[in-house]
């Protein structure tokens, strides 16, 4: 149980860092 | 919402249900310590997604010289850049699955020396590319190296592990060519190899996209 939730944190702040990165780079290329 | 928008939120949530499916769909599988069999979920989809990444790299690396396009080098380097990354996160799993299974982390198996000789190779290849500044020289020389680099990968991967003896466990096709997971083992394992490979496409996307700015800003410095 607690590694399922550690790793769906993982999941979860990489998914962040990633879309966030990806929103910048979008602006950047506008 | 744009369709690409939602392809990353669907990633996004197939990736939680994977994790969840992992852990709470199947149950630990016979012969193995504890829960160390759910490893196969993660550490199975970054090899192959090593793998993937290494052949596009190839892949792009013969056109570079077929076509001198800038861009075929920035798609070379970035998926083999990704592939070290995922290479290097498939060693760490096996390390940790030895650990749990044959009590060390490293023990040099057959499978443990060839991904190692495969990371210093690959690292071998973005040093290259650090060391050489002027952008043509480098994109021709790293393109070469590339190919050549590919063609160990079937060695190091499928053919030394299978010559000598390996505590590795089998891989699920085997040699007379039966699936031996159970059917939910292979489920979860085909779902997570649908995700990670949506992650490497979204990775290496947004990594060209980067690669792309950065050029582009060099030039106009330039």
């Amino acid at each position: 149980m607690g590694i399922a939730i550690v790793n769906l944190m993982i999941w979860a702040g990489l998914f962040a860092y990633i879309y966030r990165l990806d929103r910048k780079t979008s602006r950047m290329e506008d | 919402m744009r369709v690409s928008d939602a392809l990353k939120w669907l990633l996004g949530l197939w990736m939680v249900v994977v994790i969840l499916a992992a852990f709470f769909y199947v149950r630990p599988a016979e012969g193995f310590i504890g829960e160390s069999s759910r490893i196969v979920f993660f550490h199975v989809p970054m090899a192959w997604i090593a793998v993937l990444a290494f052949l596009v790299s190839c892949i792009w690396s013969v056109m570079y010289l077929r076509r001198n396009d800038p861009k075929d080098d920035i798609r070379a380097s970035v998926s083999a850049g990704l592939g070290l990354l995922f290479a290097v996160l498939a060693t760490t799993t096996g390390s940790v699955f030895a650990r749990i299974m044959w009590n060390a982390y490293w023990n040099w198996d057959p499978r443990q020396t060839s991904i190692t000789i495969l990371l210093l190779i690959y690292a071998a290849y973005l040093a290259l590319r650090g060391a050489i500044d002027d952008p043509e020289r480098r994109a021709s020389l790293s393109a070469v190296y590339a190919i050549l680099a590919f063609v160990t990968v079937p060695f190091l991967v499928f053919v030394v592990p299978r010559i000598y003896f390996s505590l590795h466990p089998d891989t699920i096709l085997n040699t007379r060519g039966e699936n031996e997971f159970d059917s939910r083992y292979t489920q979860v394992l085909m779902a997570a190899l649908i995700g990670f490979t949506g992650l490497y496409v979204w990775l290496y996307t947004l990594g060209c996209r980067i690669q792309g700015i950065r050029q582009r800003r060099q030039q106009e410095v330039l």
